[in-house]
């Protein structure tokens, strides 16, 4: 297990796509640089779908990991 | 800002402009008799009577750039016929019309008796603003994501099959049938099933396939094409393309897309056009697939399993652009044992207000509530406890608009009704267990 300092968390259970990557947009806006959201959800679609997203506003995804159904993940805000 | 750089702005505008400008767009910025006819046929107008909400009013923004730029006698006297120099303060007031109140639904267009295509001169702004960095960031973030998703398929391949193992084992519970596949990167198959990112258009469908016999396999990618909302061509081609190039990878006959409105408007009609050409395969929306299946009798369905009156909301892109009115209709009369209409419905139904990409942008929350406010009266007066629509964007706006406007209604998929009915049937036919000894 990391021991990335979390910031911030989300709760994204429930919500369907692509209101989990909007929210997280918001979110990503109400941390410094440097600082990391931690977030949960359980559209399955995250799991491509945030490092997609990670990848094209250039964040870092930390960690994202899928357990029993609800997918975990960390961002790093890098801009 | 310098003058040098708000003139590479206009410029860029009026150079987008230029891109999309073909024979339809020149028709539909020549032609209106300002008779104000459209106004009511806006849900916006009608939900929020303002004169800024009048889509020939909206659609005046462009034509007075327009007529600046073509009209002859709007290049001389450009007082003379309404003709403007396009500002920079006119782009950024653009961006309210163009991507908040015009949901590009095209009822105004249906309505007006020129039948002049305001969403196409919206869609046009949009195309103005994208260029110039004025389109909801939310939108372009959507867009890019999708388009970096297929860029990278193959680091999305592992997990996307983690996620499908998972869903069909859902699916087989569901269902209570442990031979139900979920297949992906199928061959040969007859059909390419393309869901949303979401399990919940990729589970019915597959309980659907697999009562149905069908010979599908399921897309790596979402259907959503956000680029289209942004009246950029070359994003929403290189999202198109994924699916495009997959379905010819993999040989099929027909690409299926789920319940949504704007990704069958964008590869039904958009895409051919994008690609200079037919496909080498059909593209329906699974509201087709499902009439079929029902007019076939591939599918069981107890109606008794969705005994509440049942309303419909038909999504603009599906009904009023692609005709599919009667095909939904099909399926809900097998489905549900009361079947209401809204009224007015088919061609002639409000826009929930949600769409043109709408629902994605946090920021105009307020705006698309107060937009859904004729909707929102159309679902009172069915009187239906249950919405049934075929469309993502309008389910996510009406079940905003259910929580907003206190309407006590359940809004569900149409798929959704399908496999109640379809396990309900099941269950009835199902060959009880022999007692154990």
């Amino acid at each position: 297990m990391d021991a990335v300092q979390v910031n911030k968390t989300l709760d994204l259970k429930g919500l369907l796509c692509p209101i989990p990557v909007v929210k997280m947009a918001q979110a990503i806006k109400t941390v410094a640089v440097g600082e990391v959201i931690e977030a949960t959800a359980t559209d399955p679609g995250v799991m491509a779908d945030i490092p997609a997203w990670c990848r094209t506003t250039g964040q870092e995804l930390v960690r994202i990991t899928r357990e029993n159904g609800v997918i975990s993940f960390a961002v790093r805000r890098v801009k | 800002m310098s003058e040098t750089v708000r003139t590479e702005t206009i410029n860029t505008a009026l150079g987008a402009l230029e891109r999309v400008l073909d024979r339809r767009l020149v028709a539909a910025l020549e032609v209106c008799a300002r008779c104000g006819i459209c106004a009511e046929a806006c849900h916006v107008y009608a939900s929020d009577p303002r004169p800024e909400h009048v889509p020939a009013a909206r659609a005046e923004r462009v034509r007075a750039v327009y007529r600046r730029q073509h009209d002859p006698l709007g290049k001389l006297f450009p007082w003379l016929v309404g003709a403007k120099d396009l500002t920079e303060p006119d782009l950024d007031a653009l961006a309210e019309p163009a991507f908040a109140s015009c949901t590009l639904c095209r009822r105004c267009t249906i309505n007006c008796p020129f039948g002049v295509d305001t969403a196409l001169i919206m869609r046009a702004a949009r195309a103005m603003l994208t260029a110039t960095d004025r389109a909801p960031e939310m939108l372009v973030m959507l867009a890019d994501a999708a388009i970096a998703r297929g860029e990278h398929a193959e680091e999305f391949r592992e997990i996307y099959r983690e996620i499908v193992a998972g869903l069909e084992h859902e699916a087989q519970e569901r269902l209570g049938d442990p031979t139900l596949r979920i297949p992906l990167d199928q061959q040969g198959a007859e059909i390419l099933y393309v869901g949303l990112s979401g399990a919940h258009t990729i589970l019915p469908a597959a309980i659907i396939f697999h009562e149905a016999n069908a010979s599908w396999t399921l897309s790596m990618f979402e259907a959503s094409n956000y680029g289209l909302f942004l009246g950029d061509p070359a994003r929403a081609k290189a999202i198109a393309r994924r699916i495009v190039d997959e379905a010819v990878r993999l040989g099929v006959k027909e690409v299926v897309l789920t319940e949504c409105g704007h990704a069958y408007a964008a590869l039904r009609w958009e895409a051919p056009n994008w690609f200079g050409g037919e496909f080498p395969f059909k593209v329906r929306s699974i509201v087709e697939v499902l009439a079929d299946y029902v007019r076939d009798g591939r599918l069981a369905l107890d109606p008794t399993a969705n005994p509440e009156p049942v309303t419909y909301h038909d999504s603009c892109n599906l009904a009023r652009n692609g005709g599919l009115i009667e095909a939904p209709r099909i399926v809900l009369r097998a489905a549900v044992q009361n079947f209401v209409e809204m009224n007015p419905h088919g061609k002639e139904n409000f826009c929930c207000g949600g769409g043109g990409g709408l629902v994605a942008i946090p920021e105009w929350f307020e705006t698309r509530m107060r937009a859904g406010r004729k909707k929102a009266e159309q679902i009172r007066a069915a009187g239906a406890p249950v919405v049934a629509t075929s469309c993502e964007n309008c389910n996510l706006q009406l079940t905003d608009l259910n929580g907003y406007y206190d309407l006590n209604v359940q809004v569900v998929g149409l798929m959704e009704l399908v496999v109640n009915a379809l396990l309900k049937a099941r269950r009835r036919h199902a060959v009880p267990l022999p007692e154990a000894a």
